[in-house]
């Protein structure tokens, strides 16, 4: 009797193992509505394919036009980067900084559009116990940022301007979630990032921003990378800067939504959001000429620093849609 | 009865070129207890071995009811010293092994158990039973399929004295009613006094000498001492 | 009258053995529990941050909203799906391959030194390769699963049909067993313990691997949610993830060791046939 309950229960254990495994390929299985061109779309939380993509409606109107967006949630630019020379996504959001390095080491990628400027959203927050009031005060102190991202020109370009070397100064290279938990425990002076982790250490952590890309020229702008596919493809590139554009309007319109949206889906403070989401503005546009040039300057310094060991012309990797 | 059952001639072996039996010759009547002793690596087990056709010979014959052995001989039945049960079978499935399940062979095997006072094990693990109680099941398996020659390796080397002599006969028992042929390997020259017609010494690859035992069974250790004694000199006697 | 008597006896009896099996039952959970009931204790008291480590609680509610939402489920049903597929597949073939080098020479001396020296390479420094290969889909996750299961399984299984004990193999022979019947009676079984060693390793593996090629351009499964909280600090998802782990581990042992028990009685002393 207890071997055939035992028995019993082990069937339905296996059934309801097997059941939940085959469901989760159903989910796996994105509706395959498939005369559609499908096209794969990289992107970090938070940034404005994550918003395009919760808001729902980029997607419906990409349908329209023919096409199926599927979208791939990475955690760094450079992961982007590297799918994207693998073909593995056709288009990527990322922040300044991957493309420049991408294109320095040789892969052929394209900028498709640039965002506006979240200058204000992006420095150096420094721990309350670590007494730096300005830029002059980081001589001699712990400083965090993250190879390959908009941190590093940051800090580099804080460093001219406050007329420090880098051996003036500690730097560490950590991965975003490192930093964090260091510069909650203290263990670091400062941290150069950008939204929603400068609110975040702002305000979870009561440190105070010393310095934005305002005052050193650093826009850290969103772009819209591709790498063979929107030169080959310039009406999905044009849909895509379109309707990715549209939502960047309601974005700057319905702020509240917005930030009631990205709270849930982030799973941050209120008030984190509130105040990244303040602090920048959206648009998703054709790259400007102002773009390339910061671009060129990031490029520009990277190789006189020998962080990169080619010379690059931005310009000639612009998508011209015209 | 007088009739030879198992017809040996010049059989020999050899393993990577080192001697294990040579050139022996052995005739074995139907129905004769035959006992082999003798020293350790003399090469009984490798007699057992080929008559069982486990092993290829080197050159030689085997005859068997005046046919020759090539390959398994499936008229023999062998028992070793470690019972080679399958502890993954129940003692039933070891014993029938590859026939089929019918009422038939349940009966058979029902008889064989009883018969070795094992009834009621049947659907036990070769695990739980104890070393006297595997060796008895390796015996009814052996019996299963009524072989003309049992053949049996020290099958009661592992045993206690008491589980021993109780073995020694339930064997007897079975020869006596099966009236098969029995060739005993064992190390211990009492056992095969007790037990055997005859008793051949095996020593350097060869059979060095033959011993008849015409007494009357049952047999009580008196009546074998002086036998053995003879026997064990002609084993431990350096030529 | 003489039951009446017995009875006292025999309730004392009943009684302690009730209380030995139910302090075996508990025992193992007391660490656990007292680790859980001061950590709780600490964080309401303050001396734990939640920005840090939230309490059991706050987990326990993320957990009741993260099932509510029926966001957990799916994610689990999606890395169910991957494991149990890369599993399957990097079971038979690790399986078929080491029957292949088991049971013939010629296969052996073929192929063994070649997964021998596949075997040595870390399964997680193929991941550049499996992208490159396979993509960011799901082909990705469950190869990377696949070739992490693969090799626990071979050896496991190459192992076990080699050590096979020979006496029982010629006493297979000497039955005038065929190849077929001399696989399926004798070397299966004899393999078997082995086998399920490795299997139960493989399960472990089969989870780690898969959480992290979970971390990889994904979109859905637990290794992705655990991930997207990191990026976040969304501490109290992570300590969910992590439970969800433990839980997951803990839940494929039971399901190995049920199997060893339930293929393996007769290696239980007493074991009786379940018919
Ligand atoms: N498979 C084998 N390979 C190589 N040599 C072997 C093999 N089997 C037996 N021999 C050798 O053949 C000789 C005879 O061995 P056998 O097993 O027949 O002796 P035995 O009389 O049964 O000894 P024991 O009383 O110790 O069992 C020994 O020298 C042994 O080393
Ligand atoms: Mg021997």
């Amino acid at each position: 009797m207890h071997k055939l309950v035992k028995r019993l229960f082990s069937t339905i254990f296996l059934v309801f193992i097997i059941a939940s495994a085959v469901w989760g390929y159903t989910l796996t299985r994105e509706d395959s509505s498939s005369s559609l061109e499908t096209i794969t779309i990289g992107y970090q939380a938070g940034d404005p394919i994550d918003i395009a993509k919760t808001r729902g409606q980029f997607i419906k109107k990409m349908k329209k036009a023919g096409y199926k967006v599927v979208f791939k949630q990475f955690q760094n630019g450079s992961a982007e980067m590297e799918a994207l020379a693998s073909g593995n996504i056709d288009y990527a959001r990322t922040g300044d900084t991957p493309p420049v390095t991408a294109l320095a080491s040789g892969s052929s990628i394209t900028f498709v559009a640039a965002g506006s400027s979240k200058a204000k959203g992006s420095g150096i927050v420094a721990t309350k116990s670590s007494g730096i009031k300005s830029i002059s005060d980081l001589k001699g102190k712990k400083i965090a940022y993250t190879s390959n991202t908009s941190s590093q020109y940051m800090i580099m370009q804080v460093l001219k301007k406050a007329g420090l070397s880098t051996s003036d100064v500690t730097l560490v290279d950590m991965s975003q979630s490192d930093a964090s938990v260091a510069f909650a425990k203290g263990k670091i002076d400062a941290w150069t990032n950008w939204d929603p982790y400068t609110s975040s250490a702002e305000l979870t952590y009561s440190g105070a921003m010393i310095v934005t890309g305002t005052t050193v020229g650093a826009s850290n702008r969103d772009y819209i990378i591709s790498g063979s596919y929107a030169k080959n493809h310039p009406a999905a590139s044009k849909a895509l800067i379109k309707y990715l554009g549209q939502d960047m309007t309601w974005a700057n319109t319905h702020k509240t939504k917005l930030v009631k949206m990205m709270t849930k889906s982030l799973k941050l403070p209120k008030k984190v959001v509130e105040r990244m989401v303040n602090r920048r503005s959206y648009s998703l546009k054709a790259v400007s000429t102002k773009a390339t040039s910061e671009e060129q300057a990031i490029s520009d310094s990277f190789y006189t620093d020998g962080i990169t060991k080619k010379k690059v012309k931005i310009s000639k990797y612009v998508l011209n849609l015209k | 009865m007088a009739d030879t059952i198992l017809s040996i001639e010049n059989l020999s072996k050899k393993y990577q070129g080192k001697v294990a039996l040579n050139s022996t010759n052995l005739k074995i009547k139907n129905g004769e207890f035959v006992a082999l002793v003798g020293q350790s690596g003399g090469g009984k087990s490798t007699l057992l071995r080929l008559i069982a056709g486990l092993e290829p010979m080197t050159s030689g014959t085997i005859s068997q009811n005046n046919q020759l052995i090539h390959g398994i001989n499936s008229n023999t039945r062998v028992m070793f010293q470690d019972d080679r049960l399958l502890p993954w079978k129940t003692v039933r499935e070891n014993i029938t092994f590859k026939k089929p399940k019918n009422s038939e062979t349940a009966e058979v095997v029902n008889q064989l158990l009883e018969r070795v006072e094992l009834q009621g094990f049947a659907d036990a693990y070769p695990a739980s039973l104890s070393g006297g109680q595997r060796q008895r099941v390796a015996l009814a398996r052996a019996l299963f399929v009524n072989p003309e020659i049992l053949l049996l390796d020290e099958p009661l080397g592992a045993l206690d004295a008491l589980t021993r002599s109780k073995m020694q006969k339930l064997i007897l028992d079975l020869w006596q009613e099966r009236k098969m042929t029995v060739i005993l390997v064992t190390h211990d020259v009492h056992e095969a006094t007790k037990m055997a017609n005859r008793i051949y010494v095996v020593k350097n690859n060869k059979i060095e000498a033959t011993f008849e035992n015409p007494l009357a069974y049952p047999r009580t250790d008196a009546t074998c001492t002086n036998l053995s004694t003879t026997i064990l000199n002609k084993i431990i006697d350096q030529d | 009258m003489q039951t009446l008597e017995e009875n006292p006896h025999n309730i004392k009896i009943n009684l302690a053995k009730i209380l030995t099996n139910l302090l075996h039952y508990l025992l193992p959970w007391t660490i656990p529990t007292l680790i859980i009931i001061s950590w709780q204790l600490a964080s309401i008291n303050g001396l734990i941050e939640s920005t840090i480590l939230p309490s059991p609680w706050q987990v326990v509610q993320t957990t009741i909203t993260s099932l509510q939402s029926g966001v957990l489920e799916q994610n689990m049903a999606i890395s169910l799906y991957r494991a149990l597929s890369g599993f399957v597949i990097g079971g038979s073939i690790g399986f078929l391959l080491a029957l292949c080098t088991s049971l013939s020479q010629t296969l052996n001396l073929l192929l063994d030194s070649s997964v021998q020296m596949l075997r040595n390479i870390p399964h997680l420094a193929l991941i550049p390769l499996v992208i490159l290969w396979f993509g960011v889909g799901e082909s990705s996750k469950i190869s990377l699963v696949t070739i992490g299961v693969l090799f626990p399984i071979y050896i496991n299984t190459y192992h076990g049909i080699r050590s096979v004990d020979s006496n029982l193999i010629e006493m297979g022979h000497s039955y005038q067993l065929n190849s077929w019947q001399l696989f399926w009676h004798i070397i299966i079984p004899g393999a078997l313990p082995t086998i399920l060693m490795g299997v139960r390793y493989a399960l472990g593996v089969m989870w780690t691997t898969l959480i992290v090629s979970e971390t990889l351009a994904s979109s859905a499964g637990i290794g992705y949610m655990s991930t997207n909280a990191q990026s976040f600090m969304d501490m109290s998802t992570i300590l969910m993830c992590i439970m969800i782990y433990a839980l997951l581990g803990k839940l494929s042992d039971l399901m190995a060791k049920s199997l060893e028990t339930s293929l393996l009685n007769w290696q239980i002393k007493g074991g009786m046939i379940n018919g």
